[in-house]
């Protein structure tokens, strides 16, 4: 097997006595969608806001490739590949949808420095940020502030904003929440054409069992802040171990 | 993209604003007015520099008139120490960006990555610091007295730009051409050259980022953007601005002290001002400017007028509560007025119902 392109050691972060995420450690690799489910409360956010820095590990480790970026921040972080789309829309409010974007497109030209060319001047930005919306279906909605949009059109943004990035990693925290069935597959879709190339890595968090049947190559589970099991798709889900942890907040959520 | 009617409507009046400045020695032919026209330049580009900070970035600070202070203080005790010199003039310029640069690069590092209400009490504190400086340090300062000083002979009212075969200053359309003239006109070109750079700057994808950390500080990290670096740079960047406008101030009021430099109440006329034009717009900062410092100079006037005017009608407790003395009670009733009505300040509100519709 080749070397992964993304690994925890042992990754643990505690909040005062609560131990959240629990010395996971897991190897992702390219071309490998991996899904990673758990009840509500396991530690699947908090262990992907270690992966992409917006916490900072209490102990362990997150390697990129080769380095070891456990103490960057999320900024350097987002710039050495790793793009994080997140569970409650976060986008920029007031900005314009191809505004948005071309902050994506412009941290990865290097072009965040540029103080005194017109941006509307800069075309190669402004094509490329056009490409990633035309990939979304928001083209026609470019000018439009990011608040304006429907909620639909608002996660389509999101996912298009982590694509514009052009990370090796994509880390997305329930892309279809909150979606109505009839707008999930257009973002399911796009995450199927990140998925069809086999030089990017993808996290998935996610609790719907249709999407996760549809997209993943491999399942981990979590649950209180460990690793619980991973595997192939239907081995996991087939596996005791998961039935027990699903069906018994099942019975917490129902008393 | 087409520009809506409100856009139209604030572009059109931008040109109007510019070209009343342009010749405002020429339409406006007297002292008081051209004082104004010069005090309105400055504000300007005093103004657009600080909503770079509060408008565009989301930073609030209170340090605004320090860095002017600076740049006026650099330029006055450079002229008066060296004499009426460019050489005093240009000293003093560096030195005031030289001191605006390292204070902004410190209190940046120190605390732009502490929460916006600590970050706005700490350029409280040196704000507090530097104005108590520069009333104890008065043997440099002038303390509470401020500084008068000469200018370069170019700028000397005395100064003929042109002399008629009787060698008197020659005069176009009625107007002296002598240093004042050119002093405004140096005023003028400066504060010009230095809002098209800020204007420049807001769209240019720096810009962007800027309203990036203003909207979404944590989302802005997220993508890639190292938000401190740009929030401290960009606090440098504004604090040069408003030292170079300080610095030109000095040179055209040929002097300096607390009051026209570095007191709160400039601070607050800054607030005031950006408020009212429209944080997030650089057409706000002229509006605002414009209004308020029209309002200083000339509602007064207005309120005596109408004072008497209404007097002479005979109506009773009218001119009483016009009287001139009460200017102040009206400029804060316009105030409420204008938030009421125009809730993201007068540009920005315009701009914004041309979107909407």
């Amino acid at each position: 097997m080749p070397s992964p392109s993304l690994s925890t050691r042992n990754l643990t972060i505690r909040f005062g006595g609560h131990v959240a995420v629990n010395a996971v450690t897991c190897d992702f690799h390219a071309g490998e969608t991996t899904v990673i489910v758990g009840p509500n409360g396991a530690g699947k956010t908090t262990y992907f806001n270690l992966v992409s820095g917006q916490l900072s590990a209490s102990s362990g480790s997150v390697i990129k490739g080769k380095s070891d970026i456990t103490r960057l921040s999320p900024a350097a972080r987002a710039r050495s590949g790793i793009g994080r789309a997140f569970q409650l829309t976060n986008l920029f409010p007031q900005l314009s949808v191809l505004e948005n974007i071309r902050l994506a497109v412009q941290v990865r030209a290097g072009a965040g420095w540029g103080l005194l060319r017109s941006a509307a001047a800069l075309t190669h930005l402004r094509d490329k940020a056009q490409h990633y919306l035309d990939a979304a279906q928001l083209g026609a909605k470019a000018a439009m502030p990011a608040a304006a949009l429907p909620h639909g059109d608002q996660r389509k943004l999101e996912v298009a904003l982590l694509m514009a990035m052009e990370p090796d990693i994509y880390m997305f925290d329930e892309p279809t929440a909150g979606m109505s069935l009839d707008q999930a597959p257009a973002i399911l879709e796009l995450i199927a054409t990140i998925k069809a190339d086999p030089t990017k890595t993808v996290l998935l968090v996610e609790h719907k069992m249709d999407v996760v049947r549809a997209l993943a190559d491999r399942i981990i589970v979590l649950h209180n802040g460990e690793l619980l099991a991973d595997g192939a798709p239907a081995e996991v889900m087939d596996s005791q171990i998961v039935r027990d942890v699903y069906l018994g907040t099942a019975t917490e959520e129902t008393a | 993209m087409k520009d809506s009617f409100g856009t139209v409507t604030v572009k059109a009046t931008m040109l109007v604003i510019a070209a009343l400045l342009l010749f405002a020695p020429f339409l406006f032919q007297d002292i008081r007015a051209l004082e104004v026209a010069a005090r309105i330049c400055i504000f300007i580009v005093l103004v657009a520099s600080f909503d770079l900070l509060i408008g565009y970035t989301g930073i609030v600070s209170f340090a605004h008139t320090m860095f002017f202070g600076f740049g006026a203080y650099g330029s006055a005790i450079a002229l008066k120490q060296m004499g009426p010199g460019w050489d005093a003039v240009a000293a003093g310029t560096i030195a005031g960006i030289a001191v605006s640069l390292v204070v902004a690069t410190a209190i940046g590092l120190v605390s732009l990555r502490v929460k916006a209400i600590f970050f706005a009490m700490i350029t409280l504190a040196a704000a507090s610091v530097v104005l108590v400086l520069a009333s104890q340090l008065s043997q440099v300062t002038g303390g509470e007295d401020g500084i008068t000083y000469r200018t370069p002979e170019l700028f000397k009212t005395a100064t003929k730009l042109a002399v008629d075969e009787d060698g008197k200053v020659l005069r176009w359309f009625g107007v002296k051409l002598n240093g004042k003239l050119a002093a405004y006109y140096f005023v003028f070109a400066t504060s010009l050259l230095l809002f098209l750079l800020m204007l420049r700057i807001t769209v240019s994808p720096f810009g962007t980022v800027l309203k990036a950390i203003r909207e979404n500080e944590a989302r802005a990290e997220a993508i890639g953007y190292r938000v401190v670096a740009y929030r401290t740079f960009v606090f440098c960047l504004s604090a040069v601005v408003a030292s170079l406008a300080g610095s030109v101030y000095a040179i055209w009021l040929k002097y300096t002290g607390p009051d026209t430099a570095l007191s709160f109440a400039i601070m607050i006329d800054i607030l005031l001002m950006v408020v009212i034009g429209g944080m997030g717009t650089m057409w706000g900062a002229v509006i605002g400017a414009v209004l308020m410092v029209m309002a200083q100079y000339y509602l007064r006037d207005l309120m005596g007028a109408a004072s008497e005017a209404v007097a002479s009608v005979g109506v009773p407790f009218l001119p009483e509560l016009l009287a001139p003395d009460r200017w102040l009670l009206w400029l804060g009733v316009i105030f409420i007025l204008l938030v009421y009505f125009f809730p993201r300040g007068i540009a920005g509100t315009l701009m914004a119902k041309g979107i909407r519709k």
